[in-house]
């Protein structure tokens, strides 16, 4: 199959969709490649965070102001995907006290709105942290829902003619006399080849950047950064809490859906595609999470991940990976490379997508001749479908209480219903519960998907015509996947729910003695998940990436 | 001088049957347990030996008789502790107390087994099993209907009949879903309890069958949820079957476990006429061990700690699942109330595998107490630690009821081999 348009992006993050939607909004023809499903690298695996700035405000002043700054356009531009939760900054017996006053004193410079509550206003707001906090301020922290914004972002570039292409996979850049002008993307459902002509390329692949580049010739030394997360399974709090250091492993705890996510770990790894969560970081988080929180440990770990950062070095020189730059880098290849039409976006936060969508674009229009002004901080998104997100587990059981949600009530840890599934499984052509989970939660819940994943499956075998073949591998794919991310976090009454699982799925089900192996058009209709295997516990890979922390 | 013959904590398949045969021989038996044991989640059958090698997807037909070489490739598996014959014995003596004391009926011997279809429309092969799911055997073959209610999300019909015709297993299934009658009807959230006590009501039967009217008469067996009654349980059976006039059978679901409450519950009875004593929701915190014998246990009561002392003791408290192992962060795994050595590794990589659905069993669920020929917990010079403590069933090193599908067949015969020794 053959395509054209003007500008075509590779990368399905946050960055790669809010640059599709500049340039669809500023009027140009653009296609978006994504080799999985939106937001399903980094943007769908960190913690959560809409960063105030505050992490950054003494070590990278520059990074800090460009948060504050897109933290309030984004606030305004994506009122839907934000829940704004406020954010702390706690100096805990831990934290060394003198920082306390340069953090406060470097917020005000750099702009970012702080104020220092005493601390039994800080125990008021949050009855569960540390009594022994010595300081408190607050920040504009928020969290950020990354699969409603990616969505939102892809739907609003669609009202202006944009495609997104999803489980396409780019497997080569075309190249003529030194000029970019397309690419080859392989439909990872159905094994079928798209070439797609464009006058320009943007590499929007984050920490997979450097591998794109060099599809095209060029070189491009992205590190990639892990950083581990693990969910708890209950909301402990309900603003993001920092710890008042500078910035280290284990010190944030953002509350997001009905968990709270405590991170990061930060381990330059080789390959951004395999990559090991290792026990010492699980112990890590757990031991920074019980400072914030003296009861953390009761709680259960429900399921580690981790993402990987791209940082972006001009020189491949330096390991201290906290000391790369969070900026971002836009880079034209012309003069970088000699290699016309393609351009690299990378590096970065979350919270600056917009910016570096913005600056991507002024260069694409510099670079295609042409001058239109960019619009995106001023232009409020539409919802995907409309429709309203529930943030607090607490506003879907208000919702249920009061007779508002209708139907059956299939994932009972996150409040999804029949209904909700049956609408989202007409709108999806894959038959991936995976993806029913980013869209809805279903199965992150306490019991990470014992009961709900039987139902679901029996529920997308109903309506979609799917063979039991097909079912049934939906439904050791999705437990295999939620296995990958719980068996680093199993122990104690969490492993007794895995047990309770196993008895399940094995004992009563028997699912392990059914026939999944699928082929030929059977197979192109389940779609592939293993651009979901992003982190494996290989020996290999926990020792490389030990020695090189 | 010591209050009961005998002591037994966990109320699961191994606690409630060893606690029925002491006290059916007369022994003045006390049953304590946190809660409603492994029973109230698990199919309500007896799974002796499923699957041979555990890999294979080949049910097991004679499980006695496969035994031995389910022994030779899992050596360390307690079914070799115990041996064929108290195998054998277990299943006997397990038919016995179910049908000389209690309401149900099971079906099955240890050389046969039954294969049932599963909630997913897999094959399940068991020992034992209860009239109504044994009314479900596939070998039987000819035309079946699954049907399905709508208000109930713990069972799919169209995927269970998928599967099972796709695997031709002889039998041909169609597959129907209704509307529940009143007073269930569109309450959207039902579970497999409520909808058991409302079969125990005609009227409700009644139009049941009325909504089936027109689809059933092509078929030679109907099937339905586990959830034909609980406590009128054979009268709802017999009722339906005479109505449609065909073979009704039940497919287990997702727990709360229909079958499992009732055997639960028949056990239950059984012990308590025998004379038993039973406490269910006190938890045994701590058991003292001096010179050889455990001499006291402590049970957890509302406002106190209570001892409890007996000639007697059978830790019957589970595996991982049942709380009889437990685990914590650092990699630590121990028996929570005597303090029994486990052996195990501290490093929490080792205790998984790779895939969530491993029938080799998950390296942490092979964790338990090590064992002699009498069931006393030994250390690692194989000594016995206590001649008047017993272990049974899941708490046992190896006995990881995943390797063949053995839980069961487990319980029985660690409960007919503790029996022998003090009856």
């Amino acid at each position: 199959m053959k395509k054209s348009t003007e500008v075509l992006v590779i990368g399905g993050g946050v960055t790669g969709c809010g640059v599709l939607f500049d340039l669809a909004q500023r009027g140009f023809k653009c296609i978006l490649l994504e080799r999985g499903g939106l937001s399903m690298g980094t943007s769908g695996r960190f913690h959560g965070l809409l960063h105030s700035g505050g992490r950054y405000v003494t070590n990278d002043p520059d990074a800090a102001r460009e948060c504050i700054e897109e933290n309030m356009i984004l606030r305004k531009v994506m009122p839907h995907a934000i829940e704004d939760t406020g954010g702390l900054f706690v100096t805990t017996p831990w934290d060394p006290p003198e920082f306390a006053d340069k953090f406060y004193q470097a917020c005000l410079n750099v702009g970012i709105p702080v104020e220092e509550i005493s601390i039994s206003e800080c125990l008021r707001r949050e009855p569960l942290l540390n009594p022994d906090i010595s300081r408190a301020f607050t920040v504009p922290d928020g969290s950020v829902e990354t699969w409603e914004a990616c969505q939102t972002l892809t739907e609003n570039a669609a009202a202006y003619g944009a495609e997104t292409l999803t489980y396409h996979q780019v497997v080569d850049i075309l190249v003529e006399n030194n000029k970019v002008v397309g690419a080859v993307a392989k439909n990872t459902v159905n094994g079928e080849e798209v070439t797609i002509e464009a006058d320009l390329v943007v590499s929007a692949a984050g920490a997979w950047g450097g591998k794109i580049a060099a599809m095209a010739g060029c070189d491009v030394t992205v590190y990639a950064g892990k950083g581990t997360m693990i969910a708890m399974n209950y909301r402990m709090v309900n603003t993001v809490v920092n710890r008042c250091l500078p910035p280290d492993d284990g010190d944030i705890l953002v509350p997001i859906g009905s968990v709270a996510v405590i991170g990061t770990t930060s381990v330059r790894v080789e390959n951004p595609d395999s990559y090991a969560i290792e026990d010492w970081e699980i112990k890590l988080m757990m031991d920074e999470g019980e400072k914030l929180v003296p009861s953390f440990k009761k709680f259960r770990a429900l399921r580690a991940w981790a993402g990987v950062r791209p940082l972006y070095q001009e020189k491949s020189a330096g390991m201290d990976l906290r000391d790369v730059t969070r900026k971002y880098a836009l880079l034209d290849h012309t003069p970088h490379d000699g290699v016309d039409n393609f351009v690299t976006i990378t590096g970065g936060k979350w919270t600056t997508y917009r910016m570096m969508a913005e600056d991507t674009v002024d260069l694409v229009c510099k670079k295609l001749g042409t001058e239109r002004p960019c619009r995106t901080a001023e232009t409020t998104l539409d919802p995907p479908h409309g429709q309203q997100k529930f943030f607090k587990l607490t506003q879907r059981l208000e919702k249920l209480e009061k007779g508002e949600l209708d139907g059956q009530l299939i994932c009972e840890c996150e409040i999804v219903t029949r209904p909700q599934i049956e609408e989202n499984l007409k709108d999806n052509d894959w038959n991936i519960i995976n993806d029913l989970r980013r869209d809805l939660r279903v199965g992150m819940g306490p019991c990470q998907g014992g009961f709900c994943t039987y139902r679901v499956a029996g529920i997308m075998h109903d309506n979609k015509n799917l063979s039991a073949k097909q079912t049934n591998k939906a439904l050791v794919d999705f437990l295999q996947e939620r296995w990958k991310g719980m068996r680093t976090v199993l122990w104690g009454r969490h492993l007794r729910q895995m047990k309770l699982d196993e008895g399940i799925y094995m004992g009563l089900l028997g699912l392990d003695k059914l026939p999944n192996e699928l082929s030929g058009n059977d197979q192109a209709r389940i779609g592939e998940v293993e651009t979901e295997g992003f982190y494996e516990i290989e020996p290999d890979a926990a020792e490389l990436s030990t020695a090189a922390k | 001088m010591s209050r009961y013959d005998v002591v037994v904590i966990g109320a699961g398949l191994a606690g409630l049957t060893t606690a029925c045969q002491l006290a059916q021989a007369q022994k003045k038996v006390l049953l304590v347990s946190t809660g409603g044991g492994a029973l109230l989640l698990a199919s309500g059958c007896i799974d002796v030996l499923g699957f041979q090698p555990a890999t294979s997807k080949q049910p097991v037909t004679d499980p006695l008789g496969k035994l031995d070489a389910f022994l030779a490739e899992a050596p360390d598996h307690p079914y070799n502790i115990v041996g064929k014959a108290n195998v054998q014995t277990g299943i006997e003596t397990f038919w016995e107390i179910i049908h000389n004391s209690t309401a149900l009926e099971y079906w099955g011997a240890a050389d046969k087994n039954w294969l049932l279809p599963s909630a997913a429309g897999a094959v399940h092969p068991t020992c034992l099993a209860p009239t109504s799911l044994a009314n479900g055997e596939l070998t039987k073959g000819g035309k079946m209907l699954i049907v399905g209610f709508r208000e109930l999300r713990d069972f799919y019909p169209a995927l269970i009949t998928q599967n099972l015709n796709e695997q031709d297993l002889g039998v041909e299934a169609a597959s129907s879903v209704i509307n529940a009658p009143e007073p269930l009807a569109k309450n959207m959230n039902i579970t497999p309890l409520e909808l058991a006590k409302a079969f125990e009501r005609s009227d409700f039967r009644r139009k049941v069958v009325q909504s089936l009217q027109g689809q059933s008469k092509q078929f030679n067996r109907i099937g339905f949820p586990a959830v034909l009654g609980l406590k009128q349980h054979a009268e709802v059976l017999a009722d339906l079957e005479r109505m449609l006039g065909k073979t009704v059978f039940e497919i287990s679901t997702l727990p709360p476990s229909v079958p499992g409450r009732r055997l639960f519950e028949g056990l239950k009875a059984s012990f308590l006429q025998a004379g038993g004593r039973l406490i269910i929701g006190s938890k045994v915190v701590e058991g003292l061990i001096e010179n050889g014998r455990v001499s006291q246990i402590q049970m957890e009561t509302a406002n106190r700690l209570r001892p409890l002392t007996a000639e007697n003791y059978v830790l019957a408290t589970g595996g991982i699942y049942g709380g009889g192992i437990q685990t914590d962060l650092d990699g630590q795994v121990w028996e929570p109330i005597f303090g029994l050595p486990v052996e195990s590794d501290s490093n929490r990589h080792t205790w998984f595998s790779e895939r969530f659905l491993s029938n080799a069993g998950q390296p942490v669920s092979q964790y338990g107490i090590q064992v002699n020929e009498k069931l006393n917990p030994v250390d690692s010079n194989k000594t016995p630690i206590a001649e008047n403590l017993f272990i049974a069933g899941a708490t046992i090193a190896g006995a990881d009821w995943t390797r063949g599908r053995t839980g069961d067949g487990l319980a029985l015969a660690t409960a007919a081999t503790i029996t022998k020794q003090i009856a």
